[in-house]
């Protein structure tokens, strides 16, 4: 007994917790479920919101400023606004940059209609840009990668490029190519921009990072209506989605990056005479490209992320392909489309990451040739890639030029292959598979889901913001209060808590398998390097794709989801227990070594708690993803925030719904977030690694 | 003071507009008519059926693909010309509350008589799994031949997305006292549905789903279940007690409003149009059957059945 | 010293007794108030109430001279104050109170372009942590000053490559600063800020992160280098050793006051405040004395030795053999004109001698 009073003084936080625990469970069973309790369920104070920021963002988008101008084509006055007219100008600009990408590679009319018209298109057939041969496109694109990197990098984009064409994705791969393209580089320059100004004014981060914090933790579906509204529908919305997804993080690093140049280079730069521009384009940036680069990656990522949701609101190529095979529930062709989707997430981050590391000669005596050695092999390449066509215009008769251009889906195909594996999976597999489902789903999931849902709300009130007090004190319990009370006062608290439910369940098995994988994988340097491979590859393969074979295996249930959730959310715990446990000092771990302990005890009483932060932010992560794959499971079918999300596409008060069932999302992220956080800074410090 | 910020806004608006906007014609405008394309077979070859028969008429035509219940919106504010598979019952809100907002206008029914209802697959009927079907008082007697592992014992009615018909069946089974027997579960979407059907199929398994007719789904035999007819007012939404099935629906073309000023050609041909059942079916089957590509099998089509849409372009 | 500044404002003429940097007077002041307080003080700072305002002094009243090719140097422990008078001088941190006079013009004045071409074409910087930039190479780094201020890459390169020979690093032009060690890098360092050909050569304890038996080498090198050059210098280091080894004068620092500014002899032989003393004590006097600094006067005799040393020999070189002559030695200076005497007293003196600051240094050492 005294050994355990003993011990509790010692650990004070066990205690607060346990009487935490003692009061949430006395809440819990006292408090009467009725509705007009408010104890047990907050009134809906915010239900008019949706309803006033949907009204107020069509007032200003249709009705603010009106303007009246006379439309030729249907010899009428049209009456239209000027957020519009400013939004569509937005949109046809952007619009053009990638018809333009995509007309040097597929052919096409649009850019010569942007300078002319399209009667001028219409009555001269030949105002048409041809497609460049497929081969061509490769061959540059390989010249690229070794002029950049060297040799395997060339081979890489060999394989890369031959796959697509082979498989007969080159026109869906192009498609999409055009608009990463464009939205990746936008991302970048917008990202480095806002990082920079942030950098230089206390204020605007100030005033930033909570927006940012908003804006990675919402789920994509629910901007893309107002997205849909400002900007409207095409292959330009749904680059603007992307960049409005894909920048957060690239602002992050670039802070980052730019925060962590120690002020000795910044004064040897002043030194050096730099002025202001100077100082920023080649010291600061250029020291602080690590970050920056780690930004690139993780940019490029994340459009390939958005390539199958940018399809829901226009983006043309092969997202929506592969969301049309899996309504066909053709598993494989949807499994060719998505390896695409990677292989092009591969290729242009390996590129720019080659690019960012190219070294000049400058004392190499070069003869105009060598000196413009590259530029004169890609010309070589696109005169043969040409003649090569026109040879395969002579052999091929069926009306497929295959060295010109191998139409979609009129290559290679392994469907075959892949269809009859799910299929042997899903008749092998079924009946056994089934008791699991069945028992998960009674023994587990629904006394889970029951409980969540029979939390009154004061109780679970108490709960969090205790736990964030004992973590982080007042200040985080105050945060955490104000995040949950927003969403206790829509009118979708018992929705959130579905989404709670399942996230939790989620993350508590992802981080279990991502834990245990990920020190597992740490103890060797090739089975290091080989996991973080899969951790890519997994993050940028469309989620959708393992949605449909989960389904037949499982049904339309919150298993589906949650194996769904499982796979994605497993990524980042994996991740960040490699991480940090790669980078725990090779001292601390010989020392460990010297004084006897096993390889186990070293795990468990070395490695884990140093690298106990890193892991933390891991958790962190797995936590939004968990979050962001619950709310796309509603294409499974849930009852939770998602489905709403999803509903509110069509919705009458659509925009309104959307960004506050985004914001509600968001919330209980952030939430999340400020206690894991608060944590692991708190251990940072106690292991004297902040 | 606010007719200064009205000349103002017109002056920017003006500038922004000039980037735009072309000459005019009496003529079809040489403007590409926008289709959309929706992640369904036979959406997307009757997008590609369609822009033929615009093409034949001289016209330009641009696919762009957009989310099934958001195109009402884009074809309001003009991103998008038309769409040709306006579904009463699933997509039936969205384009009234598009058109009551203005912009949009309806381009007339197609002739193919639609149903959107529960059902079951044909080997359901075949293997006698629930004896009395398609009468729906069957159901009474076999809800454990429909209950899945999170019914609870119950029989489960897989409903296509709550954006579709919002509590529609729910409400149904109550009214039709089957509360305590079955319960209602919403599917994400489309691929949900097809993915259970199938799997369901594999192992011989009783389900009961949301479907609708035309689909590809009819090749392979589905039953929709009979229940008490609908009747004008039986709905709960205009006053009735829900107790009632699905009415035969119509098969809607809606259409920007400026569309029959600026491709007044076009527009005639397009407000003519109407697919019965069977073309629906087999534009479908085309791809899911025979597995052509999309734009092959609008071809086939086309080229197959001239006789069809001849007529309508003249 | 601080007196005879007063004259030096009249910066028309341009001669060789014009210093090339000049410091009056020079206050840096941390603290959130310190501008409030600045506004109250009308110009006499009292540094008893600016502390009281929660002010800290970085640089207290810092007043000095550099003349054309000579080396002063900083020393002093760290948070004393050296590195951010330093920064004053060079103008990366802003001055509070004071002036600073480079080749006569006002420092301080200057707006950001005036500065800008200042550093560009008169001023060369080496850090500590040697601050080169990850991402060039070494040729380029060395060559990044020059292309900043517009030279062709053609030029530029060449340039960088002299420098490049000139400091030793033939051959790695084209590694990157990661690859190579710590004396290496700040090999690079000197390069690239001698790459402009600068008057002015500031150096932030260039040495002091690079172990010691490189650090001897690089002193060596650094000696050698200034042979060539003859750079006007401002050097800070915390190493008391390293002072004396190389300034022709060293400025003491403690807490931003100069406790003295002097000649590394004078110093060791006249230490003008106990803080000084301190570091003085244990400083091999031999090492550091010439013969000029301890002989005494000629007076009557003139039996001297045959030997003659010369009058800037360090006594460490003459020791044994002054030692091993029963005569006094005659020191004598550039013109061989004898200006002095060194007895073996005197010089024994030096090697064992034990002077009054023996017992204050033992004492404090007790204390501590």
């Amino acid at each position: 007994m005294n050994h355990l009073t003993g011990h509790l003084a010692r650990h004070p936080k066990l205690v607060q917790f346990a009487a935490l625990l003692a009061v949430f469970f006395v809440l819990y069973f006292s408090i009467d479920p009725s509705e007009n309790n408010i104890l047990w369920r907050l009134p809906a104070f915010l239900a008019a919101v949706p309803e006033m920021l949907n009204n107020s963002v069509e007032f200003i988008m249709f009705e603010w400023l009106p303007i009246e101008t006379y439309n030729v084509e249907i010899e009428d006055y049209e009456t239209s606004a000027l957020m519009i007219e400013i939004t569509r100008a937005i949109s046809r600009s952007v619009l053009f940059c990638i018809e333009f990408i995509r007309e040097i590679l597929i052919g096409g009319q649009k850019t010569i209609v942007a300078f002319t018209s399209w009667d001028f298109v219409s009555e001269n057939k030949w105002a048409r840009w041809p497609a460049l041969p497929w081969t061509v496109v490769a061959g540059v694109a390989i010249t690229l990668g070794y002029a950049l990197s060297g040799r395997w990098l060339a081979i890489l984009v060999g394989c890369a490029t031959s796959y697509i064409a082979v498989f007969g994705q080159w026109e869906p791969a192009m498609e999409t190519l055009s608009f990463v393209l464009i939205a990746a580089p936008l991302s970048v320059v917008l990202g480095v921009f806002l990082g920079v100004v942030a950098f230089k004014s206390q204020k605007f981060e100030t005033v930033l990072m909570p927006l940012l914090n908003v804006a990675q933790t919402m789920p994509h579906f629910s901007y893309l209506v107002p997205v849909t509204v400002f900007f409207g529908v095409g292959d330009h919305a749904g680059a603007i989605a992307t960049v409005i997804f894909a920048t957060p993080p690239m602002i992050r690093l670039t802070l980052l990056g730019l925060k962590g140049v120690s002020p000795e280079v910044l004064e040897a730069g002043m030194m050096n005479g730099c002025n202001k521009v100077q100082l920023m384009f080649k010291v600061l940036i250029p020291t602080a490209r690590h970050d920056i680069l780690v930004g690139v990656n993780q940019v490029i990522m994340q459009c390939l992320a958005m390539a199958v949701i940018a399809s829901f609101i226009g983006a043309k190529g092969l997202g929506f392909n592969l969301l049309l095979a899996l309504n066909q529930l053709r598993i494989g062709q949807a499994l060719e489309l998505g390896i695409c989707i990677v292989l092009i997430a591969v290729v242009l981050e390996k590129l720019s990451l080659g690019w960012a590391n190219k070294q000049i000669d400058y004392f190499a005596d070069l003869s105009f040739v060598e000196r413009h050695k590259y530029p004169l092999i890609m010309g070589g390449i696109l005169v043969a890639g040409v003649v090569l066509a026109s040879i395969g215009g002579l052999i091929f008769k069926d009306g497929i030029n295959y060295f010109y251009l191998i139409p979609h889906n009129k290559g290679l195909t392994t469907e075959l292959f892949w269809q009859s594996g799910v299929d042997w999976i899903v008749d092998n597999c079924y009946s056994s598979l089934q008791v699991f489902n069945v028992g998960l789903i009674v023994n587990v999931l629904v006394p889970m889901k029951n409980a969540y849902l029979g939390m009154p709300v004061v109780a679970t009130f108490v709960l969090v913001m205790g736990i964030a007090y004992i973590v982080g004190g007042l200040r985080s319990a105050l945060v955490v209060g104000g995040l949950l009370l927003f969403i206790a006062s829509t009118e979708w608290w018992d929705r959130a808590l579905i989404t709670a439910y399942m996230s939790t369940f989620g993350v508590i098995i992802s981080a279990t398998i991502g834990l245990i994988s990920g020190s597992l994988c740490a103890q060797n340097k090739f089975a290091t390097k080989g996991i973080l491979l899969v951790c890519d590859t997994f993050q940028t393969f469309p989620s959708f794709i393992y949605l449909i074979p989960v389904i037949m295996l499982f049904g339309v249930t919150d298993t589906s989801v949650l194996i769904a959730v499982i796979i994605y959310a497993t990524i980042p715990a994996t991740r960040y227990t490699v991480e940090g446990l790669s980078n725990v000092p090779q001292s601390l771990q010989d020392a460990g070594t010297m004084s006897g302990v096993s390889r186990f005890q070293r795990w468990i009483q070395i490695e884990l708690p140093l690298a106990f932060p890193h892991i933390m932010l891991g958790i962190n992560q797995t936590v939004v993803f968990a979050l962001f794959m619950v709310i796309i499971g509603a294409m499974i079918g849930t009852d939770d925030l998602g489905q709403l999300i999803l509903k509110s596409l069509s919705d009458e008060f659509g925009i309104g719904n959307g960004l506050m069932l985004g914001l509600c999302v968001a919330f209980i992220g952030l939430a999340v977030d400020q206690i894991l956080r608060t944590w692991a800074n708190e251990r940072k410090k106690a292991l004297g690694v902040a | 003071m606010f007719s200064i910020t009205k000349t103002l806004g017109a002056i920017i608006a003006g500038a922004v507009l000039a980037f735009g906007s072309s000459a005019a014609i009496a003529k079809d405008s040489s403007k590409p008519i926008v289709i959309p394309t929706h992640n369904w077979s036979s959406q997307v070859v009757m997008a590609y059926v369609i822009g033929g028969i615009f093409e034949s008429l001289g016209d330009n035509v641009e696919y762009k693909p957009a989310d099934s219940q958001a195109v009402y919106e884009a074809i309001r504010l003009g991103d998008i010309t038309i769409s040709h598979e306006v579904w009463q019952s699933t997509f039936g809100k969205s384009f009234y509350k598009a058109m009551s907002k203005g912009g949009v206008i309806d381009a007339g029914t197609h002739a193919a008589a639609t149903l959107e209802e529960m059902g079951v697959p044909q080997y359901v009927i075949d293997d006698n799994l629930c004896p009395g079907l398609p009468n729906w008082e069957a159901l009474k007697n076999c809800k454990g031949v429909f209950a899945t592992a999170d019914s609870g014992g119950k029989g489960r009615w897989l409903e296509g997305p709550q954006s579709w018909h919002g509590d529609l069946m729910p409400v149904r089974v109550n009214a039709l006292g089957l509360g305590n027997d079955y319960v209602v579960k919403f599917a994400g979407g489309a691929d949900a549905i097809w993915a259970e059907l199938a799997s369901a199929k594999k192992e011989g398994r009783g389900i009961i789903t949301f479907n609708w007719t035309p689909n590809f789904t009819d090749a392979e035999g589905f039953v929709f279940i009979e229940f008490p007819p609908y009747t004008d007012g039986c709905r709960v939404a205009d006053g009735g007690d829900g107790s009632c099935g699905s009415p035969k629906g119509w098969l809607k073309k809606a259409a920007n409003y400026k569309f029959p000023k600026t491709h007044p050609a076009a527009y005639k041909a397009f407000s003519k149009i109407s697919f019965t059942t069977t073309q629906v079916g087999q534009m479908a089957a085309l791809v899911d059957v025979d597995k052509l590509s999309h734009q092959d099998a609008a071809k086939k089509w086309l080229a197959e059945n001239e006789d069809v849409w001849k007529p309508f372009t003249r | 010293m601080t007196n005879e500044t007063s004259n030096s404002t009249d910066t028309s003429t341009d001669n060789d007794d014009q210093p090339v940097i000049k410091c009056d007077g020079v206050y840096k002041i941390f603290g959130e108030n310190t501008e409030e307080m600045m506004a109250k003080s009308n110009g006499n700072i009292d540094v008893e109430k600016f502390e009281d305002a929660g002010c800290i002094f970085g640089v207290n009243n810092a007043s000095l001279e550099v003349h054309k090719g000579e080396m002063l140097i900083v020393m002093g422990l760290s948070g004393s104050g050296k590195s951010t008078l330093l920064r004053c001088i060079s103008r990366l941190t802003n001055t509070t109170a004071g002036s600073i006079f480079i080749d006569g013009e006002d420092l301080l004045a200057m707006d950001a372009k005036e500065l800008t071409q200042l550093r560009r074409n008169k001023m060369g910087m080496v850090f500590q942590s040697f601050a080169l930039l990850p991402h060039k190479t070494v040729l380029e780094n060395i060559a990044f000053p020059l292309q900043v201020k517009g030279t062709s890459t053609q030029d530029s390169m060449k340039r960088a490559m002299d420098m490049i020979n000139l400091v030793g690093l033939t051959g790695r032009e084209n590694y990157f600063p990661r690859q190579l060690s710590g004396g290496q890098q700040q090999r690079v360092g000197i390069a690239r800020s001698l790459a402009v050909e600068p008057d002015i050569w500031f150096l932030d304890e260039p040495f002091s992160a690079l172990d010691p038996l490189i650090r001897k080498e690089m002193q060596d090198e650094f000696l050698r280098l200034q042979e060539m050059l003859n750079k006007t210098i401002l050097f800070v280091t915390h190493d008391f050793d390293e002072a004396l080894r190389l300034a022709d004068r060293i400025a003491i620092m403690k807490d931003g006051v100069i406790e003295q500014c002097d000649t590394p002899a004078n110093i060791v032989l006249h230490p003008a405040t106990e803080y000084v003393a301190k570091f003085t004590n244990d400083v091999p006097r031999e090492k550091v004395l010439t013969c000029g600094n301890i002989m005494e006067e000629v007076g009557t005799t003139s039996d001297f030795s045959e030997i003659k040393v010369p009058r800037d020999a360090v006594i460490e070189t003459v020791a044994e053999a002054v030692l091993n002559e029963p005569k006094s030695v005659a020191v004598i200076d550039d013109n061989d004109d004898t200006i002095g005497v060194l007895n073996r007293k005197s010089i024994i003196h030096i090697l064992f001698g034990k002077d009054d600051s023996e017992t204050l240094s033992t004492n404090q050492a007790a204390g501590e």
